[in-house]
């Protein structure tokens, strides 16, 4: 079993990764937290996961990754509604004193929010994970290429969203 | 990247909150904590350890006796089969042409032995359907 330090250790570097990773997903806090709690009861109950893993982080991400799935997969018609309200609540991005780039990253928040989660999920890891797309390929089992397709039309739906305003503020 | 996504790129995410650390590690511990074997075995499991106590000790043994009563089953199906399909059994039943040929070649020497029909007729002791030549005479006197 993994001691305490470990996973403490695991915390400390993996944890605000995870954390802004599963709030795009989730659009959530409480589910963030819900699930990031589960993801490290997971590795304290089992710790054979780790053993063997080379990347850490990518592992931990394909965890995330396929709990957030579930989450939003549980979640019905219904709640997906009730998602969207939430993502004006939980905004992935820090607030900003400037008025113009708080109304940038809430119409991003909202750009993101009309993605699919798996072209969302590439998007993150990318811009705001620092991962190249064979890490990515890697942390969410897919090819590089399917993954930078994804980035790809993900980037162009978002440049088309945000185009006036973005126009306007540089 | 371009233009676009640096400028994406450059939007600060939320930071973790700071007291979900202890909480969470919290709980990861208190999982840690509770034994595997509080949630009970499944069925399947006493079943399989029930099998190997019976069946471990002699495997062979067991292994031969499973093997003959294949065998059996196997010979039982096949009889049954033979049953089952009394026109296939009684197409084994008709006689072949040799047999026909001695059986007639029997029958006419049983033939030959009885002799000719009439002879057989002639020699048979007469029943008199008509009345006795004494009779007939009387009659005819009269």
């Amino acid at each position: 079993m993994p001691a305490l330090s470990q996973l403490e250790r695991l915390y400390d570097e993996q944890a605000q990764v995870l954390y802004a990773f599963l709030l795009n997903l989730t659009r959530d806090e409480a589910d963030t937290r819900d699930l990031l709690q589960e993801i490290f009861v997971k590795l304290a109950r089992e710790p054979r996961l780790l053993t063997g893993v080379r990347e850490e982080r990518a592992f931990l991400i394909r965890l995330a990754h396929n709990a957030a799935i579930d989450l939003i997969r549980r979640r019905g018609t219904r709640e997906r509604t009730q998602e969207n309200l939430a993502a004006e609540l939980s905004s992935l991005f820090a607030p900003a004193a400037d008025p113009d780039e708080t109304t940038f990253r809430h119409e991003l928040t909202a750009a993101l929010a009309e993605l699919p989660p798996e072209q969302r999920a590439v998007v993150h890891l990318k811009l705001w994970g620092g991962l190249t797309f064979e890490e990515i390929a890697a942390s969410l089992e897919l090819s590089p290429n399917t993954a930078a397709s994804r980035y790809r039309y993900a980037i162009d739906k978002m440049r088309e969203r945000l185009r006036p305003l973005y126009e306007e503020i540089r | 990247m371009n233009e676009f996504e640096s400028k994406l790129q450059r939007q600060p995410v939320r930071q973790l909150p700071a007291d979900w650390r202890a909480e969470i590690l919290a709980a990861a511990q208190a999982a840690e904590a509770i034994p595997h074997a509080a949630t009970p075995p499944p069925r399947s499991s006493w079943l399989q350890q029930q099998l190997t106590a019976f069946f471990w000790p002699h495997p062979k043994a067991w292994a031969g006796l499973a093997a003959a009563w294949i065998l059996i089953l196997a010979l039982h199906l096949a009889m049954n089969d033979t049953e089952k399909h009394p026109v296939l059994a009684n197409q084994n039943l008709t006689p072949r042409p040799e047999v026909i040929v001695e059986l007639k070649q029997q029958q006419k020497l049983f033939a030959e032995l009885m002799g000719p029909r009439e002879d057989r007729v002639a020699d048979r002791p007469r029943i008199h359907s008509t009345p006795p030549h004494s009779f007939r005479q009387t009659t005819m006197a009269g």
